[in-house]
């Protein structure tokens, strides 16, 4: 019995912190896809990239001497309004048509081609690396977290509850979750949809800047780091409910669990193939996921 | 015909094939580089673009190899070994290249080394360190000029046995065939040097974080740990390291000669600081033949050179010396020409040793100190270089 | 004929202001299959018939198996189009079936067997359960949910090939011979002449595009375009979905398997790569670009991409670069692809004529 208890303390509780974490993170960006699948039915295969965009973004700020407070708040504007040109210039074009969330999806794995190969030229090929703001560890009941992964789920929180706060609480946020029900409608009100849609993927694609701002000092930034976040924010934004906010947050700290504690037990690589298994389950006995999506009932 | 038309055209004949044969001879020696220019080996691609340009440049300047010069055709196999045949297959069949080189990771060498032999031309490799490649999957016209992961762990396993009072030892490495063969080497050696092994862990390749690995570090309380990451992996495993106050004065880092190199040590932030492993080069290696190419490598890509061009730089003037024994590019002389082959490199001498064309490297155990390589050990190529395993031809 | 003479008669100058249709209605259009337009069609895939048939007289040895590695995306590509084009399913996992048929093709030739025909066989059965199986599953989702399932399912895959050291883990296998195809007593295909080879390839794609497109022009195709249009009206005429979706799914899989079948007999080795998102995308692109829903256009694109990418790339290295930016192209402006827009241009033609 000491000896489970031990466990539990000393090495289930470290991977559960841990996890909880990365769930955060993961959590900011599956928000970010979410939404823009929510609101505009189009899966951002380049969200991935537009994370490593805020990575590149937040080394050349503090480069230019920004710092990373500056760079923590000019970041994610700069990459939404990367979003937002991307919405303008290759999404709009395309929402007209009935098939878009095909069509869309194929043009963001477009561009995140582009994206990436560009990175490559502007950055070049080496690893950067950007120091963390502070160090530490902070410890309670003999277990360590870095401080600063304390402050990326403090700072993860706050988007979280920012989000639900904008989308629950506010008009704008009334307006986003009527868009998602009943764009016509909604037109026809007078509010102009074009907008509606740009400050979504802006604010999609300003969330996934965030991550990147956040993660560098702790991952580096190199040219293929969105596939870090990838895979796994689309496993999080299928399990969670396409569209769903809470969905989002709930599977990301669901999932994050289940791959740190599965790699207790089972090596690490079929733990990661174990979550991809659970979201082709998920897939298959409820597609739209745990929870339901903006706007629905 | 009448006699003297056949004395003719003889003769006509016999001037056209010396003409030919002169024209022939200054023909230039065709090197297909196949080798990762971009994805996320693209790092040490361009390396090896670099330490092939800068020797191609020099042996060209000089003279050629009996008159004729080097002429290199890249191709990007983007680490993927699809991309890598059907690039090579292009090198090979299309330009007619009488050389391949380039390689990086396993797969594609052992897949490109195939397509060589049954294109009867011959593949040299600079960077892939699997032992399979010149031990279970060996092949008559595969050499390789680097070290490889047993050369490379048997050299650091000594030296560390020797230099590090502290007997525990973890091990690190990305799950994948490179990853666990060059951590089996660590952990094989490591045991029969008399350590203690407390224990492994094997993330996914190109995993982000490293921190449900800590608490099972941090409970094997070892005295070094050593990895088989590389790349951006070894950036974030080092500085989660660091953030989790894991590392210390007491801890020695070490691992894999790819783990820390240039293209990711700046990313560091002094994690690495003290990291030590073998590799065949080091930029500070002290003859003149080295400082003259790091000076000229320098000057001619703004970047300090690493095991990868240093290694690739050296096989041209085997080439060349092969070439010029051979006399010509027959692919049969040409094996013969290097099976034995000793030839000067920036870091020494190296031998190719006939039974699986393994190069047998000097090898020297460097600390990172800063953004710079140290050297702080030496060991003798034959002692490094482990056995032949190969047993096909 | 009557038909054929009715329309021509019929048919009037389109008026101006219906003349530039939008790109979505383009698309629309473009997917229907449209009686006057293909004796055009035929042509040009008579054409590229013949141009393939002397192509081996033109080109080296590289290209020839080159075009044979076009050849084999195309099948792939061609089962993207049979699930895409005719059915409305988005298959971004068209790749497992394609390395399945690779691995499996692969093992055998090492450790059992060298007859092809064996192997072959043996590659069919398993690659039609395992996509019975699959296809079942997912095909009760639909639209983006049924492409999600395939790219997972693909990515799993690849996972287990990559993380499986016994099937050659990440580095993969290599040493797979290259064999002899019997085809009747005394007569057999040697794989190692590049003509033979090329040729076999070729007539076994025709074959495939041949039996594919008369399969599709039953009332068994026609049920599918009905599915692809309006999916909700089909049962109230009598049909059920699920077993038509299901067998032009477990069909598509035999033709991408046919692609991974060869595969390792003309490079000699698999690796985890071929179960991978680049291939699944990649059939999808090469569709696009082709013509989605012309059956011809996924191979024309195939063999158009696969040597733009080979001359590109030993130019330059940013040719990830010009790939997406081809795409990203078509898809804003092309959607209906060169085949789609060759069809547009002969509708014009035909309609200033008139």
């Amino acid at each position: 019995m000491e000896d489970l208890l031990t466990y539990l303390h000393l090495v289930v509780l470290p991977q559960m912190i841990d996890a909880l974490v990365i769930g955060a993170a993961l959590a900011i960006v599956a928000l970010g896809l979410t939404m823009i699948f929510g609101l505009l039915d189009v899966i951002n295969l380049a969200h991935g990239d537009l994370y490593m965009l805020g990575g590149y973004a937040a080394f050349t700020l503090i480069g230019w001497g920004a710092g990373y407070w500056g760079a923590l708040v000019l970041v994610p504007l700069l990459v939404g309004a990367v979003g937002w040109g991307l919405e303008e210039l290759g999404i709009r074009p395309l929402l007209p048509r009935a098939d878009r969330a095909i069509v869309t999806l194929l043009l963001t794995f477009g561009v995140s081609l582009m994206l990436r190969d560009l990175a490559q030229v502007v950055w070049g090929t080496d690893t950067h690396s950007i120091a963390p703001p502070f160090g530490g560890m902070a410890s309670f009941a003999d277990v360590f977290v870095p401080t600063y992964r304390l402050f990326i789920f403090g700072v993860g929180f706050i988007a979280i509850v920012a989000t639900w706060w904008l989308v629950y609480r506010t008009r704008v946020g009334a307006v986003l979750r009527a868009t998602a029900v009943d764009p016509s409608m909604v037109a026809s009100f007078g509010i102009p949809i074009r907008l509606v849609y740009g400050f979504t993927f802006m604010y999609g694609c300003g969330l996934a800047g965030l991550a990147g701002v956040l993660l560098s000092p702790i991952y580096a930034v190199f040219p293929t780091m969105g596939h870090d976040f990838l895979v796994m924010a689309f496993a999080v934004v299928i399990v969670g409910g396409m569209g769903s906010i809470t969905g989002a947050v709930v599977a990301a700290l669901l999932l994050s669990q289940v791959q740190g504690l599965a790699s207790l037990w089972i090596p690490p690589v079929w733990a990661e193939t174990l979550v991809y298994g659970l979201m082709l389950l998920v897939l298959v006995v409820r597609p739209s996921g745990l929870f339901n999506r903006i706007g629905e009932a | 015909m009448k006699k003297s038309t056949i004395y003719n055209s003889t003769a006509f004949a016999a001037l056209t094939l010396a003409f030919a044969s002169n024209v022939y001879a200054a023909d230039p020696i065709k090197v297909g580089v196949v080798t990762p220019l971009s994805g996320s080996y693209a790092p040490i691609g361009k390396q090896v673009r670099w330490g092939a340009e800068l020797a191609v440049k020099e042996i060209n300047a000089a003279g050629g190899v009996n008159g004729r010069k080097f002429e290199l055709l890249f191709e990007d196999e983007e680490a993927n070994p699809p991309v890598a045949v059907q690039k090579s297959e292009k090198l090979l069949q299309q330009d007619k290249v009488d050389l391949l080189t380039g390689t990086v990771n396993s797969g594609s060498t052992l897949a490109v080394g195939q397509l060589a032999e049954r294109n009867d031309r011959i593949l040299v490799t600079t960077v892939s360190y699997a032992p399979s490649i010149t031990g279970s999957q060996c092949n008559a016209n595969v050499f390789r000029v680097n070290a490889n992961a047993f050369m490379q762990s048997s050299a650091l396993t000594n030296w560390l046995a020797k230099n590090v009072a502290g007997k525990r030892y973890f091990f690190i490495g990305p799950d994948y065939e490179m990853g666990r063969s060059t951590i089996g080497a660590f952990e094989d050696d490591i045991k029969r040097l008399g350590a203690t092994d407390t224990g492994n862990s094997f993330p996914p390749l190109g995993a982000k974080d490293f921190s449900s690995y800590m608490g099972q570090i941090r409970a094997a309380r070892p005295d070094v740990i050593m990895t088989a990451t590389a790349g951006n992996d070894t950036v974030r495993l080092l500085t989660q390291l660091k953030e989790f106050g894991i590392l210390s004065d007491k801890l020695t880092l070490a691992g894999a000669a790819g783990a820390v190199t240039q293209q990711n040590i700046a990313a560091m932030g002094g994690a690495a600081e003290g990291f030590l492993s073998a590799a065949g080069y080091s930029i500070d290696i002290d003859t003149p033949a080295n400082k003259k190419f790091v000076a000229e490598f320098k000057k001619a890509f703004q970047s300090d050179p690493d095991l990868f061009g240093a290694d690739t730089y050296g096989l041209f003037y085997l080439f060349k010396q092969a070439i010029e024994k051979a006399g010509g590019t027959d692919t049969e002389k040409l094996r013969a020409a290097m099976e034995d082959a000793t030839w000067d490199t920036p870091q020494g001498k190296k031998k190719i040793r006939k039974g699986d064309h393994q190069a047998i490297v000097d090898m020297v155990v460097v600390k990172v100190k800063g953004n710079d390589f140290q050297t702080v050990g030496r060991v003798p190529g034959e002692e490094a270089v482990g056995p032949d395993n190969c047993k096909k031809f | 004929m009557l038909q054929a003479k009715a329309s021509r008669i019929d048919a009037k100058p389109l008026p101006k202001y219906a003349a530039r249709l939008s790109v979505g209605e383009r698309l629309v259009q473009a997917l229907k299959p449209s009686h006057s337009d293909t004796r055009l069609l035929r042509w040009c895939g008579l054409a590229m018939l013949a141009l393939a048939i002397i192509f081996p007289w033109l080109a080296g040895s590289f290209y020839m198996r080159l075009a044979i590695e076009s050849l084999l995306l195309g099948a792939v590509a061609l089962s993207v189009d049979i699930l895409l084009g005719y059915t409305g399913l988005l298959s971004l996992g068209q790749a497992a079936y394609f390395g399945l048929a690779a691995y499996i093709s692969s093992l055998m030739y090492l450790h059992v067997t060298q007859s092809f025909w064996l192997v072959a066989l043996t590659v069919s059965v398993a690659v039609a359960v395992f996509s019975f199986i699959l296809g079942a599953i997912a095909i009760r989702a639909s639209g983006v949910y049924f492409a999600l399932i395939t790219f997972g399912a693909a990515e799993i895959l690849s996972k287990i090939a990559h993380n499986t050291r016994a099937i050659g883990g990440s580095d993969g296998m290599i040493g797979i011979p290259v064999p002899r195809i019997p085809l009747l007593p005394g007569v057999a295909i040697d794989l190692h002449s590049n003509f033979a080879f090329y040729y076999a390839v070729l007539a076994g794609l025709v074959l495939i595009y041949l039996g594919t497109r008369r399969v599709l022009n039953t009332a068994f195709g026609s049920v599918l375009c009905a599915i692809r249009d309006n999916a909700e009206r089909v049962p109230y005429l009598g049909y059920n979905p699920f077993w038509y979706k299901l067998l032009a799914y477990v069909m598509a899989a035999q033709v991408a398997a046919f692609g991974g079948l060869i595969y390792p007999l003309l490079r000699g080795f698999v690796a985890p790569n071929l179960f991978g998102f680049e291939v699944s995308t990649k059939a999808v692109v090469v569709s696009l670009v082709g013509g989605i829903g012309t059956l011809i256009g996924p191979l024309v694109g195939s063999v158009i991409i696969t040597f733009l990418e080979s001359v590109v790339g030993s130019y330059t290295e940013r040719h990830l670069f010009v790939l997406g930016l081809i795409f990203v192209v078509f898809v804003m402006f092309l959607p209906d692809g060169l085949v789609g827009l060759m069809r547009r241009l002969s509708a014009v033609r035909r309609s200033a004529n008139a």
